[in-house]
């Protein structure tokens, strides 16, 4: 006797205005500088680090503030029904970009940590389980593998060594072994699950990821790939790839606002979910009442989170459509990466790690010009010291310790341009020599204060509410200020995070 | 007061209880950290974020009356924080979770998830039906605590060590919207020797006053986007130091984990500091909210003058439809800003979900006012939140619109005698068959 009334779906597109530019003839800029306008960052900042915390376009951030908007305006139909029928949508969109099969094998989830973190969670792990992972994990899922070690007594972790410079094959043959010497010592039945990045992110390396995942299907281990890099970078065909999960972040190469990334998982691996962390309302208990699509379901709502991020993904697709489309925005990324980084390295005169650009995309990784003896140890401070000079001098590339090397991972985004390359590289000229120098006169700040880096942070920060006259609220305006105080070197923050 | 909120200028928001709202002034504020974020991505999240967040941390912690800043951490939403516990602790054969009859929806599901897996510790649950009273409630958890510890301890002889029992307890039930006499019952866990994890997520904002050191629970969460006025999604997680080893692990794990038998220092605070990438502006905009809130006034009067129009409207809403104020028998001791009124629904109305969605079309589509519908103990009720914005004139119009919906609603799906009749029917059937 019900009697349901079908409620129309309210399409993004009507909801924001801010992507009226789009279906301007106007033609977007060329790739490089011209596209400095259509971002947000500080005057003068070069940034050649995408590849940490991505970048919104101007036009993406006005839609999300008309979203957030939308959000506010009935807040109990939002929650309700509202950003049910836009965010399936955006779901079906990046089903079609990664070339899954359903729409029903993709849900959106916070980051990539939190996806991996999930699929980890998941499984019922048992004394005689193995975990393979790398000394290049991330190091959310390096520590996640830790924790569940740590917690269910004869879980083993076995790690594979990657070690730059190296060749895919050369790869490819030390993992067959790696993994042909795990299952053979793996007692029968027991699970052994292999978390492999598709893009490495330090070093910065596309690995053959597939055919690692290849080699682990054939012996019948699960695969859960970390593809954060992935999306916006490389072109993806999950149906294909053999993978049993596969996570990678939006808001990294895509364009989206930070806090959105997808989880797939093929029907197949479904049945390895149970829950949803935090469990959700519609969790049910394992067993024959529980329908097949139910962790499906249960991805929709878990929590109150502010699902902007996910929906801003439907307007990220329609900016990079815009200027361009997927495969000339890649075309122009990898290739400058790999002519940005000759330049680098020819200023700096060190070198390329990946002279065939066998393993490079659009982030490429050039050596430091340090004595070699200075690098022989690893010494955290001259991370810190690095990552806090280059903010200094409003530039940003990353720098991490590998092999007894210190060395720059450098982004190649749509607004770059050669010319960065060259500027970076007399920069850490410059950099480096004064690391090396206050090494030798042990004469490493206390508190690691550059001058321009302490003037860089002089603004207070206004905390508080400004009610604006012009706005006709009419109310007075209380301010208290929030200085931000510059703390030093964050030696483990900086160095790992890449 | 609409003036500070953004709402659809036809849309009387009567259910602020369920996902808060955004102050035009806060959403303002916050406008400067997006600016920053985007202006230097890694000078925001490698430092200044983290920077400010520390200091929001801080003006927290003393906000809700903890010991040490140490204690607090923010978390997206209560359901993760109270996750992130549940999931932290080593579970044994034995142990006994108890959540409530009325507690959240997602949490209870927590909890079977938790009794559902491998060592399957037990899912217990304490029932609390209402027309109850704080007195009555503290007698049945003391007895209801000390039957559990029967259990316990006979399992404890047949499996020669002592389990754990772990109790969830809400401060501030969501449906009823009902204040629980949480710190007593909290007190009642301490002597019975049983964790207390609290769901405070209705507390920030709405009950004044709040002293954690004092109260001391084992582990407790809030949503300070819900009666803080803080942007979504924005949670705390209060732990005092001396439990601090239980939750081994955030989730996601962090980079900073280390494991636990080589953990020589508390690291609580490092581990909750970075756990993906997020909009951390969120938890930023939680100091913005108390700024706000300050100029209004300050939290008393502030929830004066909810708690005032929460009794004010409850009470006219009731003579509208004729029903009544859940808690009124006991001087309504269990309302702060959330009143909750029976629907004048015959007392055979079906307790289905589609009566909830049929309300939905009715008044959150239709008329633009929707405060929370759900049945408990025999009766439909509606939970209506009273925020800075509300007037008794929006309960009366809520009245009417109830009064309307009713009458079709019945019309649409029966007054469920037919049913109950058939029921009866087929007890009678029984009883002959059984007596031949």
């Amino acid at each position: 006797m019900s009697n349901t009334q079908s409620i129309a779906p309210v399409p993004i597109d009507q909801i924001v205005k801010a992507t009226k530019i789009f279906s301007q003839r106007t033609l977007a800029p060329s790739f490089g500088h011209g596209f400095l306008p259509y971002f947000s960052f500080k005057q003068g900042y070069l940034n050649l680090n995408n590849g940490s915390y991505g970048a919104l376009p101007k036009v993406v951030t006005e839609a999300c503030n008309e979203l957030m908007a939308w959000q506010e305006e009935n807040t109990d139909f939002y929650y309700r029904i509202g950003f049910i029928p836009p965010l399936i949508n955006v779901r079906e969109q990046l089903a079609k970009l990664v070339g899954a099969s359903d729409v029903d094998e993709l849900v959106m989830v916070a980051n990539a940590s939190t996806g991996l973190g999930l699929v980890l969670r998941n499984f019922l792990w048992q004394s005689g389980d193995a975990i393979v992972r790398c000394n290049t994990t991330y190091a959310t899922i390096y520590k996640t593998i830790q924790y569940i070690h740590d917690v269910t007594p004869g879980v083993q972790i076995s790690e594979f060594q990657l070690i730059f410079p190296t060749t895919p094959q050369a790869i490819l043959d030390r993992w067959t072994k790696h993994i042909h010497n795990v299952k053979r010592s793996s007692p029968q039945g027991k699970n052994i699950v292999a978390v492999i990045d598709s893009i490495v992110a330090n070093p910065a390396a596309a690995m053959p990821w597939k055919e690692m995942v290849k080699i682990c299907k054939d012996a019948g281990i699960w695969t859960i790939v970390d593809g954060a890099h992935s999306v916006g970078q490389e072109v993806l065909n999950l149906a294909d790839c053999g993978a049993d999960f596969f996570v990678s972040n939006c808001h990294k190469w895509l364009n989206s606002k930070r806090g959105a990334a997808f989880l797939w998982m093929p029907k197949e691996s479904q049945k390895i979910m149970l829950t949803t962390i935090p469990t959700s309302a519609s969790y049910v208990t394992p067993g024959p009442d529980r329908p097949e699509t139910n962790i499906i379901s249960q991805f929709q709502y878990n929590g109150t989170i502010d699902y902007t991020t996910y929906l801003s993904v439907h307007v990220a697709l329609q900016w990079r459509e815009w200027i361009g489309g997927e495969a000339a925005i890649h075309a122009y990324c990898n290739n400058l990466a790999r002519e940005g980084g000759k330049i680098l390295a020819q200023t700096m005169n060190t070198t390329v790690m990946d002279p065939n650009g066998e393993f490079t995309k659009a982030m490429v990784n050039v050596t430091l010009p340090f004595p070699s003896d200075f690098q022989a140890q690893y010494d955290p401070s001259i991370g810190t010291a690095l990552s806090n000079k280059l903010l200094a001098q409003n530039k940003y590339a990353v720098t991490y310790y590998h092999n007894n090397i210190w060395w720059t991972r450098v982004s190649a985004q749509i607004w770059n341009e050669l010319d960065d390359f060259k500027t970076l590289g007399n920069a850490l000229i410059t950099i480096c020599g004064e690391i090396v120098t206050e090494h030798k006169n042990a004469n490493v700040p206390q508190d690691c204060k550059a001058d321009s880096f302490h003037l860089y942070l002089q603004q207070p920060i206004r905390g508080a509410v400004a009610l604006d006259l012009n706005n006709g609220v009419g109310a007075p305006r209380p301010i208290t200020t929030t200085k931000v105080t510059p703390v030093g070197y964050h030696t483990h923050l900086a160095s790992i995070r890449p | 007061m609409r003036e500070c909120f953004s709402f659809d200028p036809e849309y009387i928001n009567m259910n602020h209880g369920s996902y808060g709202s955004l102050p035009s002034p806060v959403a303002e504020a916050i406008k400067p950290y997006y600016a920053l974020a985007e202006a230097n991505p890694d000078l925001f999240h490698r430092f200044t974020s983290i920077d400010l967040i520390r200091n929001v941390r801080e003006r927290m912690a003393k906000f809700i009356g903890a010991a040490h800043a140490e204690e607090v951490v923010f978390v997206p939403n209560a359901s993760h924080g109270l996750n992130t516990i549940l999931r932290d602790f080593t579970w044994n054969e034995g142990d006994i979770i108890c959540s409530c009859n009325t507690s959240y929806k997602s949490i209870s599901t927590t909890a079977q998830y938790i009794s559902d897996i491998p060592p399957h510790p037990e899912n217990a649950q304490f029932s609390i039906l209402f027309p109850t009273s704080h007195t009555k409630i503290i007698q049945d958890w003391r007895a209801y605590l000390q039957s559990l510890n029967e259990t316990r301890a006979q399992s404890a002889r047949e499996l020669g060590r002592r389990p754990k029992i772990v109790a969830i307890i809400d401060s501030i039930i969501s449906v009823p919207g009902a204040l629980l006499p949480w710190k007593e019952m909290v007190k009642i866990c301490k002597e019975e020797d049983v964790w207390s994890v609290v769901d405070g997520a209705h507390s920030i904002g709405q009950e004044p006053d709040l002293n954690l050191a004092e109260a001391d629970p084992d582990f407790w969460v809030t949503n300070c986007h819900k009666w803080l006025y803080a942007k979504r999604s924005c949670a705390l997680l209060y732990v005092p130091k001396r439990n601090q080893h239980i939750i081994k692990a955030s989730f996601p794990t962090s980079h900073a984990y280390i494991s636990p038998e080589k953990r020589d220092v508390l690291n609580f605070v490092e581990q909750f500091e970075w756990n993906g990438t997020i909009d951390f502006v969120p938890y930023i905009s939680a100091s913005c909210a108390l700024d706000f809130r300050a100029w209004l006034g300050g939290e008393h009067v502030i929830n004066a003058y909810c708690h005032r129009i929460a009794l004010e409207g409850g009470k006219r809403l009731a003579q509208i439809l004729g029903t009544e104020i859940i808690d009124e028998g006991q001087d309504f001791q269990f309302t702060l800003n959330m009143v909750n009124v029976a629907v004048p629904f015959p007392p055979t109305m079906s307790s289905d979900f589609e009566i909830d969605m049929a309300f939905r079309r009715k008044l959150l589509i239709k008329k633009k006012i929707y405060p929370a519908f759900f049945y408990h103990n025999g009766k439909w009720w509606t939970r209506c939140s009273a925020q800075v914005w509300s007037q008794v004139e929006d309960f009366e119009f809520l009245g009417e619109a109830i009064l309307e919906a009713c009458k079709e609603i019945v019309r649409e799906f029966g007054d469920g005698s037919e049913e109950k009749a058939i029921r009866e029917i087929g007890k009678e059937v029984e009883n002959l068959t059984l007596k031949i």
